[in-house]
């Protein structure tokens, strides 16, 4: 089994097919609500970033400031991943030969890798290392804002 | 409204709206660049509005909030409407003839209304300026208002991508 059939048979389920079937609007739905979460994920960052970067909010200690934040940044990940999974169901093959969704899942990857690794770690502290708090900041930035920037690209390659 | 729909087509036939629509990247650089800006622009007033709200960073008074984030929201919000209006020349007769476009442009004023009289009317209560507790509700309702303005921009401005061009 290839994973062509794997993603035929994914995209043939009863589930997918229902989605496909269904009305335009829960397409535009499913569209509306990942774009929308998304933002509330590259919101909660960019707040964290200036914080981290010392640039807002300097009188309240780090963690204080990104505990809400980081919530947001959570829940828009979570968001952001059920509505995605729900539209790539319908539409496996196409999102399968796309190189933006391709470019997309491995900065997803590597995202996620820097979100738990690194930026956990700078945010957690009192007062880390401004020179280390900087470079974890821009990667962060980079790979986050890349994931959006290949997404957006899906519908134009 | 006619005059409006001639006006648009106008623009969208000028020199720089048809470049902006016939080019390979031009057209999905502003466009990206729209979107990727709110996260800016809509992304700190949402975090200040939930601040409004009472549900994040009760500590700090509303006032300090709305000052350290203010040239960050002033920033974003120059980006998103400097690569939307790029976007608009490029397309302004298909989308000004949708009431989509109108309901988003009514709100995005009556967004920027509620921001004016929350900053020079409601911010300077002597209540919040103090920081006491509890913050009078309108502090409250501004927030709320806030955030259900910018997010129905949001959606009206998703949907205009559906239009039949």
């Amino acid at each position: 089994m290839t994973i062509v059939d794997v993603l035929t048979a994914i995209q043939n389920t009863g589930f997918a097919r229902a989605i496909t079937k269904s009305d335009h609007l829960v397409i535009a739905a499913l569209q509306i609500i990942h774009v929308f979460a998304f933002l509330l994920l590259l919101s909660s960052l960019v707040l964290m970033c200036l914080r981290l970067l010392g640039l807002v909010l300097q009188r309240q200690s780090i963690p204080q400031v990104i505990l809400g934040p980081m919530r947001l940044f959570w829940f828009g990940l979570s968001l952001a991943v059920i509505s995605g999974a729900l539209m790539f169901v319908t539409g496996t093959k196409h999102y399968y030969y796309n190189r933006a969704f391709d470019a997309k899942m491995l900065l997803l990857l590597t995202a996620v890798v820097v979100q738990l690794v690194l930026f956990h770690r700078v945010a957690a502290n009192e007062s880390p290392r401004p020179a280390l708090a900087r470079v974890i900041v821009a990667f962060s930035l980079v790979f986050w804002f890349g994931v959006a920037i290949a997404g957006r690209a899906i519908g134009f390659v | 409204m006619s005059s409006l729909v001639a006006f648009a087509e106008c623009i969208e036939q000028s020199k720089i709206g048809t470049a902006i629509a016939e080019s390979r990247y031009w057209w999905p650089i502003f466009e990206g660049t729209h979107l990727l800006s709110l996260s800016i622009s809509f992304g700190l007033i949402f975090v200040t509005d939930l601040r409004l709200l009472g549900l994040w960073l009760r500590r700090v008074p509303v006032t300090d909030v709305l000052h350290q984030l203010r040239p960050y929201v002033l920033g974003g919000f120059a980006l998103t409407f400097l690569s939307g209006g790029l976007v608009f020349w490029s397309e302004a007769a298909t989308v000004v003839v949708s009431p989509l476009w109108t309901v988003k442009i009514l709100l995005i004023l009556l967004g920027g209304l509620n921001a004016l009289y929350f900053e020079f009317v409601i911010a300077k209560r002597p209540e919040v300026v103090d920081n006491r507790t509890p913050l009078p509700s309108s502090v409250r309702y501004a927030g709320l208002a806030s955030m259900t303005i910018w997010t129905v921009v949001i959606i009206c401005g998703r949907l205009l991508a559906y239009l039949p061009r």
